[in-house]
């Protein structure tokens, strides 16, 4: 049942609107095992480019082996396809940073606008939609694949700024989506109507109790109207008690309290955000989902790794300082890590109501706004593929030389049935979608 | 019913009939069902309505209709006419006889029962209002919850008005190390073309520059409040959330845009507020800070509400409640509905929320401190005791606090709980349940004045046993009077007594009254407004009687240019304006002539009806049948005045249309919005009438000058506007405080120069100690 027939549903029982928020709350349950497969997106991000030479495979096609930066993967190797030569080639306004990750999901230029970069012209935001919510709309425009939010945006310390370099999501022209990057508030989004809930179960025996207590004191006239707030109190507690039970496919996970937004926490927050994303695809509440990892020219600082630079600051530094080489790698690696993690869980994972894991039915886009940090090129940029969503032919390393993102972006509309003739940039959508399978 | 009670076959009583008659048809039935014989003719009657029932249904009904245990139990009252009465009795009663009582006795005796002790006036007589207990209104739970919050973060407060602080930077990004220089500007309103915002100012350039301008914001009304930044530039805006932008426009593409932004506001509250602006090489730079306030209309926010100086945020709660019974004129909480009971738990759950979420700065405490869980714990006890308005008891500590906390349980969930519990408790809900004491004063002082809760102050008074003389009460209403929340509490209360609090849109007629546009709507509500403020709060005296016969009025240009009026010194946006013809205060205010007026045309019956129970005092019934006023069923050549004479000529009408058309024609000489009309259909208005008043004295009324002569002296406008505002106060009727005390406050009234502020202090005052006795045995009577 998809929301809008449930409001629907709840209206014609009669049930009062305020009593709405707490049963919209309350996932549907799986679909039935002669539905369709459940298909999902995944799109991870981390900025300021890779090592190349520590990244990409040596060989193409079936035979290859994994370098250093993606050897957490290893488990996975025969479910990715790594993609190499995908080129994002939007010009305009904007520097390379602003375009290599506004135009990422859109491939489409940026508007003029008054963001100045380090280098080009000032930028504004970008012209169009962005895949994920493409393929979002796509979903929620069917009965058979609509669930409660659609997409959710996960963030791991983003930073409270709106401009280009924070923003790979778009709802449409000049329309950025904000990923979160609190998981506090997003468990609230996803969870708080039910913990509302049960905080109020577990409260109403003793309002009752009150009620009673202080009904002693006053005149037999006034009692009456205590006796009936009572009477609905009582009421309440059965009407929320009885949808217990029912609740979720699967529990939130436990969190613990108190992990503050900061950058030494990233690592912690990093995993909350996936195991809120990964119970969110078990009780479906969306079907598309984007995970970004600060933001393009992210400045994180992984004490955790023993690094004390910044990550973009290190990422200038030239191929022949050593030290720094090594620093970034270990920095993508524990992306790759964080990654292995997510597919990991989503692979241990049962399908709902269906067969196999979550991973045989979610692909996940692991992607980076520029090829290189030092040269700020926008070729060669890395497109990492987990997972079994598309009926893409996995376990492979590809060489595509050269090609634009923007077909890449059509294959994975494709991959779900959305069959568009072009996405972002008509030429650079030339071509068509990117044969994967 | 028994179906076999029925068999008489007459249609079925309707449900909705007293249970007293419903007996009486029943046994109607079972008799006629069994046949019963009746008993010979009945002797010529003798007796008194009240000898009858004494000697023939007393035995049943007791001797005051109260009822009688094991005979019939059930008191007779009702709400039927006397006719409907005596046919029940002619046909049902005595019950072994019924032919027994009928005809003239019936008559006499139906009378009787009627006059008595049945009819709501002899219910109303015979149980005279008691007070009630009553649940927080609407209003109430609003600024109590605010003012809970609020207590832990500071109390918001209303700056000096007249605009916002700006600072101006000629670099993109606001730095200091530039040259700078800051100002305070009326209004954020600027079109800087290709230029920069200081021309005669080298350092600026119009590459870049950038701007912030911070202080506060006044809201006038309850309700969401949209704020549009239009800009082709970077913009970002923050109102009362300075957490979470209203609206984030920073990235810009150099086009002009409207951005929107709704917040929800508390009328009467100030609010902190910032704009960011920068420009960086974009064509063109403007910007402008509208807003669109509910009941307003859309403009450039107003000096008037806007403040340099910074204030508090104010937690506005979101939830929305269903209307409060107003069925008594003023609103109160004397029932509770399902709905309502959801909705108070609704609220109950964002408090928690909030509290969770925000719980290291409200209770002064982080995580990582070693007393955390002892200072979380010290906050729910303070929390709870805010709330309930008195201290705790080491159990009640117990049961709303010790008990929810327990080893592993996550504090912040103990915390909601013990928010849930308290908010949820009749403790909070039902602010007096009977306990005499210095508190239960503080408490009703705070929902009098304010609507709210005792702050620190009335606290601590309580604590030390100083609120227990009427000199002490009044020393705290006199200071409270000088917190915001008594202007927006009288302002409610005006709002309420001048049937502005429900009115929607006035929408004219714009063939007949072109000009007259929701702006200037929004302006004469804005007029009215400050004419109140003007009269209660920056005039010595705050004299009722000004309110009904000041000859100027506050107007804007737009106003004053539409009205015919002559604005003087100090030219603000609003000034006081005079007009070339008699005016008399809220009486002839635009916004209520326009109000109370069709959308084409004048009404007097809605002006007379407004003005004999609003101002005058004078209860009205209903009218015995709905007449609806249509304008085509008249000949094209009466006026007005002709046309309602017409329409309301019968007997029937002119019980209550003899008292209510000659007021309104006295308004006849202001057309349909309000302005001055010196002829209708071709022939001079005529506003003489004759007016009777409660006393039985005819007045003769020639204009509205003297209809607000007659109102400003007339004890019973004095007494309806006593009685307006002792409801507001204490959301119970005034008689049951005793039958002296209309009286009294009406002579203290007139003695203090019918002084509304001290009338308020007053009322508030006889409210907090009725039935209290907290004075030291010397000071007590």
């Amino acid at each position: 049942m998809n929301p809008l027939d449930r409001r629907q549903f709840v209206r014609n029982l009669g049930v009062s609107a305020t009593t709405l928020p707490f049963l919209v709350g309350l996932p549907s349950l799986g679909l039935a095992k002669t539905a369709p497969r459940r298909q999902r997106l995944v799109v991870m991000f981390s900025p300021n480019g890779t090592i190349p030479k520590n990244f990409w495979p040596d060989a193409t096609g079936n035979e290859f082996e994994l370098k250093e930066i993606m050897k957490p993967l290893a488990p996975f190797r025969d479910r990715m396809l790594v993609l190499n030569g995908v080129n994002n080639k939007l010009k305009g306004d904007g520097d390379r940073h602003m375009r290599g990750m506004s135009c990422l999901l859109t491939g489409i230029e940026l508007f003029p606008g008054n963001i100045q970069g380090g280098s080009d012209t000032p930028a504004g935001w970008a012209k169009g939609i962005s895949i994920d919510q493409e393929i979002k709309n796509f979903f929620q425009s069917r009965e058979a694949t609509r669930t409660r939010f659609g997409s959710l945006e996960f963030g791991v310390g983003v930073s409270d700024r709106a401009d280009p370099w924070t923003r790979m999501s778009y709802a449409g022209p000049n329309q950025p989506v904000a990923p979160t990057d609190d998981p506090y508030q997003m468990y609230q989004k996803l969870y708080g109507q039910l913990r509302d809930r049960d905080s109020l179960l577990s409260v109403l025996d003793t309002v009752r109790d009150d009620l009673k207590r202080v009904s002693k004191k006053i005149s037999a006239e006034d009692k009456r109207l205590l006796e009936e707030h009572a009477g609905f109190v009582r009421q309440m507690e059965l009407e929320f008690g009885r949808s217990d039970g029912k609740a979720l496919v699967s529990d939130p996970p436990k969190f613990e309290a108190g992990v503050t937004n900061q950058n030494d926490n990233v690592p912690r927050l990093s995993r909350m955000q996936i195991d809120l994303m990964v119970n969110s695809f078990v009780n479906d509440f969306a079907r598309v989902s984007t995970l970004q990892y600060t933001k393009s020219v992210g400045q994180a600082r992984m004490n955790w790794l023993d690094i004390k630079d910044g990550h973009h600051g290190l990422s200038h530094e030239s191929d022949k300082n050593e030290e720094a080489v090594d620093k970034l790698t270990r920095i993508n690696k524990w992306f790759a890590g964080e990654l292995a993690y997510l597919a990991k869980r989503l692979a241990e994972t049962p399908e709902p109501g269906g067969n196999g894991s979550l991973l045989d039915n979610t692909t996940i886009v692991w992607t980076n706004e520029l090829g290189k940090g030092n040269s700020h090129t926008l070729s060669n940029i890395p497109f990492v593929l987990i997972g079994n969503g598309m009926g893409f032919q996995m376990g492979r390393s590809l060489d595509i030389k050269g090609v634009a993102h923007n077909r890449l972006l059509m294959a994975l509309a494709h991959g779900v049935g959305h069959n568009i003739d072009a996405f972002g940039n008509k030429s650079l959508s030339q071509g068509g979608s990117l044969e994967l399978s | 019913m028994k179906v076999g009670l029925n068999q008489n076959g007459r249609p079925d009583v309707k449900i909705n009939v007293r249970l007293a008659i419903t007996k009486l048809d029943q046994a109607l039935g079972l008799l006629l069902a069994f046949s019963v014989v009746a008993s010979a003719a009945w002797a010529k009657p003798a007796l008194s309505g009240e000898a009858i029932y004494a000697n023939r249904c007393a035995k049943c009904h007791g001797d005051t209709g109260q009822g009688v245990a094991d005979e019939y139990d059930e008191p007779l009252v009702g709400d039927w006419p006397v006719e409907k009465l005596v046919r029940v009795i002619t046909r049902t009663m005595p019950e072994d006889d019924p032919k027994k009582c009928v005809g003239d006795e019936a008559q006499q005796v139906a009378r009787y029962i009627f006059d008595a002790f049945y009819s709501p006036e002899a219910q109303a007589r015979n149980n005279p209002p008691r007070i009630e207990l009553a649940r927080l209104t609407n209003r109430q739970y609003l600024h109590s919850v605010a003012d809970l919050i609020g207590g832990f973060i500071g109390r918001s407060e209303v700056g000096q008005a007249g605009g916002l602080k700006a600072s101006y930077h000629n670099s993109r990004n606001h730095s200091r190390n530039k040259q700078t220089f800051e100002r305070t500007d009326a209004t954020v309103d600027f079109q800087y073309g290709t230029g920069t915002p200081a021309p005669d100012n080298k350092e600026f350039k119009a590459e870049e520059f950038s701007m912030r301008w911070s202080g506060s914001v006044l809201a006038e009304e309850t309700g969401e409040h949209s704020f549009i930044v239009s800009s082709e530039n970077g913009v970002r805006l923050w109102v009362n959330d300075m957490n979470l932008k209203l609206i984030e426009g920073w990235v810009s593409s150099g086009e002009l845009r409207e951005l929107t932004g709704t917040v929800r506001l508390i009328g009467g509250r100030a609010y902190p507020l910032r704009l960011d602006f920068f420009k960086y090489k974009s064509q063109g730079a403007s910007v402008k800070l509208e807003w669109h306030p509910p009941h307003g209309a859309r403009q450039v926010v107003p000096a008037r509400n806007l403040s340099p100086t910074g204030t508090r945020s104010v937690f506005v709660l979101r939830q929305p409640f269903p209307p409060d019974d107003s069925s008594a004129g003023y609103e109160r909480g004397s029932a509770v509905s399902k709905r309502w009971d959801e909705a108070a738990t609704l609220g109950a759950i964002e408090v928690a929320n909030l509290v969770a979420d925000r719980l290291a700065p409200l209770a002064g405490t982080a995580p990582e401190d070693a007393q955390h869980e002892a200072k979380v714990r010290a906050f729910c006890n303070r929390f709870v005791e805010r709330a309930f308005r008195r201290p705790l008891t080491p159990e009640q500590q117990q049961f709303f606090i010790d008990s929810r906390f327990a080893d592993g349980k996550p504090l912040t969930n103990s915390v909601k709980e013990v928010v849930l519990l308290a908010l949820k408790s009749p403790r909070f809900l039902y602010p007096d349940l009977g306990q005499a004491d210095s508190h239960a004063v503080a408490a009703r002082l705070a929902l009098g004045l304010w609507d709210s809760l005792p702050d620190d102050e009335l606290l601590r008074a309580a604590e030390a046993g100083r609120l227990g003389t009427p000199s002490q009460a009044r020393q705290q209403a006199m200071r409270m009077l000088r917190d915001p929340r008594s202007r927006a509490k009288l302002r409610a209360a005006f709002h309420h007594w001048l049937g502005l609090d429900h009115a929607g849109e006035i929408a004219k007629d714009t063939e007949r009254f072109p000009g007259y546009d929701k702006p200037l709507e929004a302006d004469l509500r804005t007029s009215l407004n400050l004419f109140l403020d003007e009269v209660i709060w920056q005039t010595a005296g705050a004299d009722f009687r000004k309110l009904l016969n000041a000859a100027h009025l506050p107007l804007n240009e737009r106003l004053a240019g539409f009205y015919g009026a002559q604005r003087v010194e100090p030219l603000g946006e609003f000034a006081p304006a005079f007009f070339d013809h008699d005016r008399a205060g809220l009486l002839t205010h635009p916004y209520l002539l326009s109000l109370y007026s069709y959308h084409n045309s004048t009404s007097p019956i809605h002006r007379g009806v407004f003005v004999t129970r609003h101002v005058l005092g004078r209860s009205l019934k209903p009218p015995p049948e709905a007449v609806e006023f249509s304008d085509e069923a008249f000949a094209a050549n009466l006026t007005m005045r002709e046309k309602v004479t017409q329409l309301t000529r019968a007997d029937a009408c002119m019980t209550c249309h003899g008292i209510i058309n000659p007021l309104g024609f006295t308004l006849e000489q202001f057309d349909g919005v309000g302005r001055l009309r010196k002829s209708e259909k071709g022939r001079p208005i005529n506003t003489v009438s004759d007016y009777l008043t409660a006393d039985g004295d005819t007045v003769r009324l020639a204009s509205a000058g003297d209809l607000a002569r007659h109102a400003a002296a007339s004890p019973s406008a004095q007494k309806g506007f006593i009685e307006m505002l002792f409801n507001q106060v204490a959301k119970q009727p005034l008689r049951a405080y005793g039958s002296g005390v209309l009286n009294r406050l009406c002579n203290e009234f007139a003695a203090s120069g019918f002084n509304v502020k001290f009338l308020l202090a007053e009322i508030a005052v006889v409210n907090a100690l009725h039935g209290i006795d907290t004075a030291p045995p010397s000071e007590r009577n």
